[in-house]
């Protein structure tokens, strides 16, 4: 039996009628075609699926969409205008922090949040923070080196200091 | 080409650019198997069989679900998959898209559900009742070589595959002239490839182009076109596979999967869209599984451990059924291969057996064989330098194959092309700074850990071509690559190739050989792969072939392109042909230039513009085979530091340190990034990764909370060297490097903790080498003292 | 992998969650932050008729300084700890456990509540509120009722808790402002679950210790006799012996490799603690 729930889903409300039983991830990739956000595990272990609900880092394949009305959900597709991911996205791409990009929406939103929470992270505390998304393409090296890079510039940014002050 | 000395360019050969395929990646815009929908598409759960040997009595199927449940006779018409190989003895095994007779192993298959979601699909599967004349499992290679063991296929006489041996000289000699003899067991732990997306078919048909459309997650379209057509009885003019962006492969997706065979059956025979995305669980239970070797090994040495004679035994546990088109047998087959490697020992006896069991079958994964080999050898050149009392590294480079022997010919008569295999080992040593890791050991640590340094060296055999297929008796030869380089009007060029990308950058690194060649800008070069009906016909990336094989046609493609366009660059400038340059997209002549784009209007449209007897149209085809298709033997040394804490059992990496060698670099950031990518997956197979099954042939790790890939904590930085030793036989002396990564890590570590716990008489002669299992052997080796 | 079918309400308070869960006739669940439940559901483990959704519960979400004590509301995730958005009286304890369990994006949504009606013998919180002599709250169809933390688990998966009783608190006491805590965990691989893992507490002005050992396949170890050791003041070799002792004698039937790790896990807590 079908249960509406209204979601904001980057920036835009939708209501839907959803099973019990269906995950965000396949709400988000099936009925919304929002299909940046991958499934590796369904499990919540390897991070491909990681989304943001109410500006927090989520695994969507183990949230059940019904648990999450009233929501606000943000996928890689509405984070283009984010600078810090956009900064993210460029360091990803001048550090080669990827290869087949499987992992990639998930290691950009996880490492959003974690700048956003931590600014100033050396190598090995970042290795620590993304210890939750698995890649098995990159051995980790360029996704630190892109983290880093990235955390480097932000830090210089002026909305990171407003943030930061606000 | 030999000798030909390679006039750098910025984009072109040895430059590290940035890759052209990022930016869909990077927005979230990759499309995936599991991305891809067809309108009327309805989603396939498999029914697996859950237990590993039994006969199938019947399948009761609900009533209400009658009409979405298939089984083998629904689609008899597609012959099953037979991998057969040309060596002596081979037992071939029909292994049909579905089965419905016996079951071989937990997860064969035995039905497809089909329904709207795959929610509803795995209900219905769920739904179903199999009744089973459970047979006793043979769930290791013991049990499978019993004499009175159960057949896995019953009209075998035995479950062997394949039993072959290799004799090279004379091993009693060598047994009798030896001062030392050192005996080694070893065993590697069952494996699962775990590309971050699970593998996934979809299949429709195309009515307008009167074709059977097939998406799969694959790594070699074309080929899989060509066994799908046979099986299902079309011809390949029917049938279009493609493979999209493809989440990593590693091997696994690198066969023809039986699901792949069904899902289209099925769709051909209900005609209607039909998709498959597996998940993690039949990933790890049921997809073609990995690295399952033992070895026994002796090594004959003269008392400062130069080996005199090897002798070696390495038995596979090779599953279920013959992978298509490898075979089951050729895990072993590779492994006796090459377990020489870079040494030169002149007296070698193998016997190399795969055996059947009732468990996934056993396919490539990344260094294939040679990973096995690699451990096996390895360990083995430790083992004598501890007999000897002398240091492995140094052991290591009086047993190597020294550079003026080049080109040398191994005891297995692999022809190793080119290389300094003493100089990188000594690199490698210099880099890990052995001696102030000797002198660390002597004093204990602040923490009671226990250091250790291990290294390992291995050659790896890529790009082989005909000759090194024909040998290993495959139905299918993958001699050669193709390539058509297309101009657009526009002046942008489409390289349309038979690799298949699937992270390893050769959307870029190609473009990259088209820049070499033409001067044409990277990002003005796009490279259009994976799909049958688009590229020529190629066989795909697999074997670290496809930078050699397919940047010599493209090569070889735009270098024709090259000359047409200095000839009508030429005349367009009205200068003479031998002083035109091609850079930057345009032909230049002094301060003169006319930019490709005019140059490409000029051919489609414009023929009048064109030099008197030259043809329209501006694409050039080639095709590429190696000077010698023997391979070009890539080549390195690892080396790492390990802290083990005797209080858990737990092994930290201090530092890693990879010298190799591939031959000319065509972009170093890629090579290097896939050297540090292939020693995570090495330190997998060394510490974390393994299926065990139990005595019913259940196999015990099926998820990610029971199967362990190491993360961003468990793998350290690399730290990559490179030498570049080109191949006398390649364009541009590359030479294949994708798979090395993998190939040392399980030796270096082993041999690192081995070093480790050297003082307390404890040595680990398996992986991978679990906390667990160091605590066991450390407790055992002080006699269980509290 | 896609779960069996199942019906679901979203609860609009404890007693109504409770009146839900009062069911005989089908399988009703609470649902807390789904980090465990749901990878159950995916893989068909753990059949479900109907899930109780928790999650507009309110009343479950706050943390309240009562005096010498914080009362936790069950459904505050993990990360509500670990980035001090709620009171703390364990010295720094609580917040640091909050800080490391699995991954931060199962911490945003993964609630105390949830991990220790769970039960996972593995899981930190577990361990954590024996540690600290914490009570559980319990609500049911016959009213609320607590017990102390170290008889809510009775087994592996397995807990003090009736038909249809949720827990919606988890009460702590303040620990001295003398004490201090050690921890230590050992993982196959950092955010896993425990191979083993303790934590020691000691508090130089009372001369109170107590070390508690968790993932024993079952409810976590209380190990008197080494705390005892720890208050006199013993050795690391004199404790190793202690600690091997207790856990000898304990009736969970530990390995040798077992043994010798636990042992070593317990030791490092107690030195994390500055006590050796």
């Amino acid at each position: 039996m079908k249960i509406d729930v209204t979601l904001m889903i980057n920036g835009k409300r939708r209501t839907m009628s959803v099973e019990p039983r269906q995950s965000l991830a396949d709400l988000l990739r099936e009925d919304m075609r929002l299909t940046a956000t991958h499934l590796g595990c369904e499990q919540g272990v390897c991070g491909a699926c990681t989304i943001l609900i109410d500006g927090q880092p989520a695994r969507a394949c183990i949230t059940l969409g019904v648990a999450v009305d009233g929501a606000e959900i943000r996928t890689l597709e509405g984070l283009q205008d984010d600078e810090l991911m956009s900064i993210l996205k460029e360091s990803f791409h001048d550090k080669h922090g990827l290869q087949c990009g499987f992992c990639t929406p998930g290691m950009l939103i996880s490492s959003w949040d974690l700048l956003k929470r931590r600014p100033k992270l050396n190598e090995q505390e970042i290795r620590l923070g993304m210890s939750g998304n698995l890649c098995r393409c990159t051995g980790y090296q360029g996704i630190v080196r892109s983290i880093k890079a990235a955390a480097d510039k932000w830090a210089g940014s002026p909305s990171a200091r407003e943030e930061a002050e606000g | 080409m030999n000798g030909e000395s390679l006039k750098r360019k910025s984009q072109g050969v040895g430059a590290s650019v940035l890759r052209n395929e990022d930016r869909r990646y990077l927005e979230g815009k990759g499309e995936y198997l599991a991305d891809l929908q067809v309108p009327g598409m309805a989603e396939i759960a498999f029914l697996r069989s859950p237990v590993a040997h039994g006969r199938i009595r019947s399948i009761e199927v609900p009533e209400q679900y009658r009409d979405q449940v298939f089984f083998a006779s629904d689609i008899a018409f597609a012959k099953p998959i037979v991998a057969v190989s040309a060596a002596k003895g081979f037992r071939a095994s029909d292994y049909p898209p579905l089965t419905s007779d016996k079951a071989r192993f937990v997860g064969d298959l035995l039905a497809i559900c089909i329904a709207p979601t795959r929610a509803e699909a795995e209900d219905i599967a769920a739904a179903c009742i199999v009744d089973f004349d459970e047979l006793p499992a043979v769930w290791d290679i013991d049990v499978a070589l019993k004499p009175d063991s159960p057949r896995v296929h019953d009209a075998w006489p035995n479950n062997i595959y394949i039993e072959t041996r290799i004799q090279t000289g004379d091993l009693d000699g060598a047994r009798k002239a030896a001062a030392v003899t050192v005996h080694k067991r070893l065993r590697m732990g069952r494996h699962a490839g775990v590309s971050m997306e699970c593998r996934g078919v979809l299949a429709h048909y195309d009515r307008r182009m009167d074709e059977l459309v097939v998406y799969s997650s694959t790594q070699f379209p074309h080929v899989i076109r060509t066994i799908m057509a046979q099986c299902l009885g079309i011809s390949e003019a029917r049938l279009r596979v493609i493979a999209p962006d493809v989440g990593g492969g590693f091997g696994p997706k690198n066969n023809f999967q039986p699901e792949e065979l069904a899902v289209a059956a099925l769709s051909m025979k209900l005609n209607r869209p039909l998709r498959w995305v597996e998940d993690r669980r039949e990933h790890l239970i049921a997809s073609p599984h990995a690295r399952e070797h033992r070895y026994d090994l002796k090594a004959y040495a003269d008392s400062k451990g130069r080996i005199l004679g090897l002798e070696a035994e390495v038995v596979v546990d090779a599953g279920a059924y013959s992978v298509w088109p490898w075979t089951a047998s050729m895990e072993a087959g590779m492994s006796a291969g090459i377990m020489t490697g870079p040494y030169d020992i002149p007296v070698y006896h193998a016997r190399a057996v795969t055996v059947a069991t009732n468990k996934s079958p056993l396919g490539p994964y990344r260094g294939v064989g040679r990973s096995g080999a690699c451990f096996a050898i390895e360990t083995l050149i430790d083992a004598v330098a501890r007999a000897v009392d002398r240091e492995p590294i140094d052991v290591r480079i009086e047993n190597m194959v020294p550079p003026e022997a080049m080109p040398y010919t191994s005891a297995t008569h692999k022809l190793y092309d080119s290389g300094d295999y003493p100089q990188c080992a000594r690199r490698a040593k210099d880099a890990i700074d052995l001696p102030a890791i000797r002198a660390r050991q002597q004093k204990p640590e602040p923490d009671g850990r226990l250091i250790g340094v291990g290294m390992a060296s291995y050659t790896e055999q890529s790009a082989h071509g005909t000759a090194e297929w024909v040998a290993r008796g495959l139905p299918i030869v993958f001699g050669y690559e193709p390539a058509l380089a297309r101009f657009t009007p526009d002046g942008k060029l489409i390289l349309f190739v038979g690799i298949q990308n699937h992270g390893q950058g050769l959307e870029t690194t190609l473009a990259q050989i088209a820049h070499q060649e033409l001067g044409i800008p990277v990002a003005d070069v796009i490279v259009r792969h994976g799909d049958s009906s688009v590229s020529p016909y190629g066989m795909g990336t697999f074997a670290s072939r496809s930078m050699t094989m397919s940047g010599g046609a493209v090569s070889a493609a735009c270098a024709i392109l090259a000359k047409k366009i200095a000839r009508i660059g030429a005349h367009l400038l009205q200068a003479p042909q031998d002083m035109v340059a091609l850079a930057d997209g345009r032909v230049n002549f002094g301060d003169q230039s006319v930019s490709f784009a005019a140059i490409a209007e000029a051919a489609f449209l414009h023929p009048e513009r064109l030099p008197v007897d030259e043809e329209p149209a501006l694409e050039a085809n080639a095709v590429y085979q190696p000077g010698r298709s023997t391979g070009a033997f890539s080549y390195a040394t690892h080396a790492c530091t390990v802290a083990v804490d005797p209080g858990t059992g737990h092994v930290e990496i201090l530092d890693y340190v990879v010298c190799h060698d591939c031959g000319t670099m065509v972009n170093p950031m890629i090579v290097e990034a896939q050297v540090v990518g292939g020693v995570a997956q090495g330190l997998g197979t060394a510490l974390y990764e393994e299926i065990p099954y139990d005595e019913n042939g259940q196999p015990l790790a099926s998820t990610f909370l029971d199967y362990t890939i190491p993360g961003s904590t468990e793998v350290p930085d690399v730290r990559v060297l490179h030498m570049e030793t080109p191949s006398p036989h390649t364009r541009f002396g590359i030479k294949g490097m994708g798979e090395g990564g993998a190939i040392a890590p399980p030796a270096a570590v082993i041999n690192a903790i081995n070093d480790a716990l050297r003082p307390l008489g404890v040595e680990i002669d398996q992986t991978p080498a679990t906390a667990e299992r160091i605590l066991d052997k450390l407790i055992a080796a002080q006699g269980g003292r509290a | 992998m896609k779960p069996a079918p199942f019906a679901y309400h979203r609860a609009t308070s404890l007693e109504d969650a409770v009146a839900q869960l009062d069911d005989v006739d089908t399988i009703v669940r609470p649902l807390a932050g789904g980090q465990s439940l749901v990878p159950m559901l995916n893989l068909r483990l753990a059949p479900v008729n109907k899930l109780v959704d928790l999650g507009g519960i309110d009343a479950l979400k706050r943390a309240e300084e009562q005096g010498d004590r914080i009362r936790y509301g069950a459904m505050l995730p993990h990360a509500a700890f670990e980035d001090r958005r709620v009171p703390d009286g364990s010295n720094g304890l609580m917040p640091f456990v909050g800080g490391q369990i699995a991954y931060r994006a199962v911490r945003t949504r993964g609630t105390i509540g949830g991990a220790i009606s769970l039960a996972d013998p593995a899981a930190d919180w577990l361990l954590t509120v024996v540690a600290l002599e914490a009570e559980i709250s319990v609500f049911g169809p016959q009213g609320p009722r607590t017990l102390p933390a170290g008889e809510f688990v009775t087994g592996p998966y397995l807990t003090a808790l009736d038909h249809a009783e949720l827990i919606d608190a988890i009460v702590v006491p303040n620990r001295p402002k003398t004490e201090r805590w050690g921890h230590y965990k050992a993982t196959r691989k950092i955010g896993e679950y425990a191979e083993s893992m303790a934590i020691a507490l000691f508090d130089k002005e009372s001369n109170k210790a107590r070390l508690v050992l968790g993932a024993v396949n079952g409810p976590p170890l209380v190990l008197e006799e080494s705390a005892a050791e720890i208050s006199k003041g013993a050795n690391a070799d004199k404790l190793s012996l202690v600690i091997q002792h207790e856990l000898v004698a304990s009736d969970r039937g530990f390995s040798p490799s077992k043994l010798h790790l636990h042992r070593t896990v317990s030791l490092r807590a107690i030195q994390n603690a500055g006590l050796l």
